[in-house]
């Protein structure tokens, strides 16, 4: 099919804007190879030393764990209150359902700043102590409605009957959620938990207001940039990168292989 | 007391975007032990609602269900031991064919009722009922259409429920496999002694399999009987039309009498029917004809007259379209194909079966 005419004209347009989504990336990791103290040109030669000295530099390890940390809370509360809520949505009617859909559904709609305020005066007020664990408590809620559209969407394309038959079997509960929905919701659930995870790990506005003495990889990285772009801070963000792909061709193949599995036929 | 299942008075009020409608009315039914009982009707009639409330889905708004006498009205799901046949399958897919129907026997509430051998057996025994004893391994998607619908029905044969409950199990499959199923059905229904609670829009489908008939429109059973009491003496004009594309001329009674009827089409002809009279002289009716109640003839030979408006070579027999005299409507008639054809626009003869020609209500 040739929906547009001009080939030329429609295959260089994309290239353009392929080149211009991907071009800074591609530069920050080729001079995270450059054997030179700043970013630009000339090119000197090849070197892994920005590697070997990041992994010397406590400050940027620290972060980085640091935000592994606060990603994986930040996981554990979106599928801790996040998958309870999708299942009620799905399964029950009850009052105010539809005001309760839009309420979960508001956090990722609001600016991040607002969230991050409106948390931090919550914070003061209630006398918090801002850690890591405010950061993850303020994500975790921003990040819960992820996991509460994802799983829902999945539960709705199911349909109802496999829980009906289920119950219509005599299983209690906790075998219907154990061997029916479960293995019915685990890819796209396992799909939210990467994108809350990656959204977390780069999250900068609720982090910046709600952070405490220790400071997340975004945080740190903010603070170097201040005075330059070292090529420290190209390594990390090319190993940032790396991971990044790897765990998006995780995902993808996760919900893709489970869709064709499964839900092929329908 | 009595052993099956009641339907007492039941009711479901449905509310769709603030409108309120009923979409279950009032609903009186006896279920014998062992019977095969159909729900008839075209969607919305309520025939599928009035199941899920037997299953347990649904909550009726009131009313009452027994079982063998007792109110289950409120019992729910999982204690009701009547299992469900879905029209989408239902299978649980990251399943095999086995684990799908060992997975009544494997539940909680089962606990210690069947070894792990037992459970082996009856699934292996259940799997061949089915004719699907080689397939055991495999997975869903694996499966045809009609080959997951006996999957699904060997899960819920498995567990031996009293009651068996079909969502138009054979609506997603093709016309060849529905014959197929239907006569596999009726088969299992002989053997295994258990009531089937059976909901259809295909009235070929009930009439073929059933025991009794439910024929319900708009929330209401409209008629409750065998299927030759529906067919031969549909209790409305809704049925009538319903089952068996029957054309209901608009009549008279001329005469009645206790052992017949005489009515009187709008253009004066007049019939005579066995039927046992329960309506009064004068009263407006509808004469029911059926193509295979009536027969052409020469004119003057027949009670009823008109005009052959088409006719179509059926293979088996040919249908005439006769438009009767005095715009009375229009009568489709079935005549065996060795007889000398009748030529379009040829004036006949209808000769009509006074044993099973039917009045009902105008």
């Amino acid at each position: 099919m040739r929906a547009f005419g001009n080939h030329i004209f429609v295959t260089s347009l994309a290239s353009a804007v392929l080149f211009f989504l991907y071009a800074p990336i591609l530069v920050i990791v080729i001079f995270s190879f450059n054997d030179s103290h700043y970013t630009g040109l000339p090119f000197n030669g090849f070197t892994l030393r920005w590697y070997v000295e990041l992994f010397h530099d406590r400050q940027i390890l620290t972060s980085i764990w640091n935000s592994v940390y606060v990603g994986l809370g930040v996981v554990a509360i979106s599928v801790l209150f996040g998958l309870p809520a999708a299942i009620a949505l799905d399964r029950y009617t009850f009052p105010g359902k539809t005001a309760f859909r839009r309420i979960v559904l508001l956090p990722i709609v609001l600016p991040g700043i607002i969230t991050g305020v409106a948390l931090l005066s919550f914070y003061l007020t209630v006398h918090f102590r801002l850690s890591l664990h405010t950061i993850m408590l303020g994500q975790g809620t921003a990040l819960m409605c992820i996991t509460i559209t994802e799983v829902f969407a999945r539960l709705q394309q199911m349909g109802k009957s496999q829980t009906e038959a289920a119950v219509n079997l005599g299983a209690n509960e906790w075998e219907l959620f154990r061997h029916v929905t479960l293995p019915g919701i685990a890819s796209s659930l396992f799909g939210a938990m990467l994108i809350a995870f990656s959204i977390s790990f780069d999250e900068i506005a609720v982090t910046f207001l709600l952070t405490g003495r220790e400071n997340t990889l975004p945080m740190t990285l903010w603070s170097l940039l201040r005075r330059e772009v070292t090529p420290e801070v190209n390594a990390v963000a090319t190993l940032v990168v790396l991971v990044s792909v790897i765990l998006i061709v995780i995902g993808m193949y996760a919900s893709r292989g489970k869709n064709s599995a499964s839900y092929g036929n329908h | 007391m009595t052993t099956g299942i009641e339907l007492r008075d039941l009711r479901k009020l449905y509310d769709g975007h603030g409108a309120t409608a009923w979409a279950v009315d009032g609903v009186n039914m006896r279920i014998g032990q062992g019977q095969f009982v159909t729900l008839l009707g075209p969607s919305g009639c309520g025939k599928t609602t009035t199941l899920r409330m037997i299953a347990g889905f649904e909550t009726p708004t009131s009313g009452q269900i027994l079982r063998d006498g007792i109110d289950i009205t409120d019992q729910p799901v999982s204690d009701r031991d009547m299992r469900m046949v879905f029209q989408d399958f239902a299978l649980f897919p990251n399943m095999t064919v086995a684990e799908n129907v060992a997975f009544g026997l494997r539940t909680r509430r089962m606990k210690g009722r069947f070894s792990d051998a037992e459970i082996r057996r009856k699934v292996a025994e259940h799997l061949d009922l089915v004719h699907l004893g080689s397939h055991a391994g495999k997975r869903p998607h694996q499966l045809s259409g009609g080959q997951k619908q006996r999957v699904s029905l060997a899960r819920a044969l498995v567990t031996d429920p009293d009651v068996v409950l079909f969502d138009e199990p054979l609506g997603s499959l093709d016309a060849h496999l529905r014959k197929v199923m239907q006569i596999e059905l009726i088969r299992l229904h002989r053997e295994l002694n258990k009531t089937f609670i059976y909901v259809t829009h295909d009235q070929d489908e009930a009439m073929a399999m059933s025991d009794a008939i439910a024929v319900m429109n708009v929330g209401k059973v409209m008629q409750f009987g065998t299927p030759r009491e529906i067919y031969d003496r549909p209790a409305s004009r809704y049925v009538a039309s319903f089952i068996g594309h029957a054309h209901i001329v608009d009549a008279v009674v001329a005469e009645s009498r206790s052992d017949g009827l005489m009515v009187r089409l709008g253009n004066g002809e007049v019939v005579s029917l066995a039927q046992p009279a329960k309506v009064a002289s004068g009263q407006s009716v509808g004469l029911m004809l059926r193509a295979e109640d009536l027969s052409l003839a020469r004119p003057g030979e027949g009670e009823l007259h008109g005009q052959v408006a088409d006719s179509l070579y059926r293979g088996e027999y040919i249908e005439y379209v006769v438009e009767l005299t005095g715009n009375a409507g229009l009568v489709h008639v079935h005549e065996p194909t060795d007889l000398p054809p009748f030529a379009h626009g040829a004036p006949v003869a209808l000769k009509v079966n006074a044993q099973k020609a039917h009045v009902v209500e105008a």
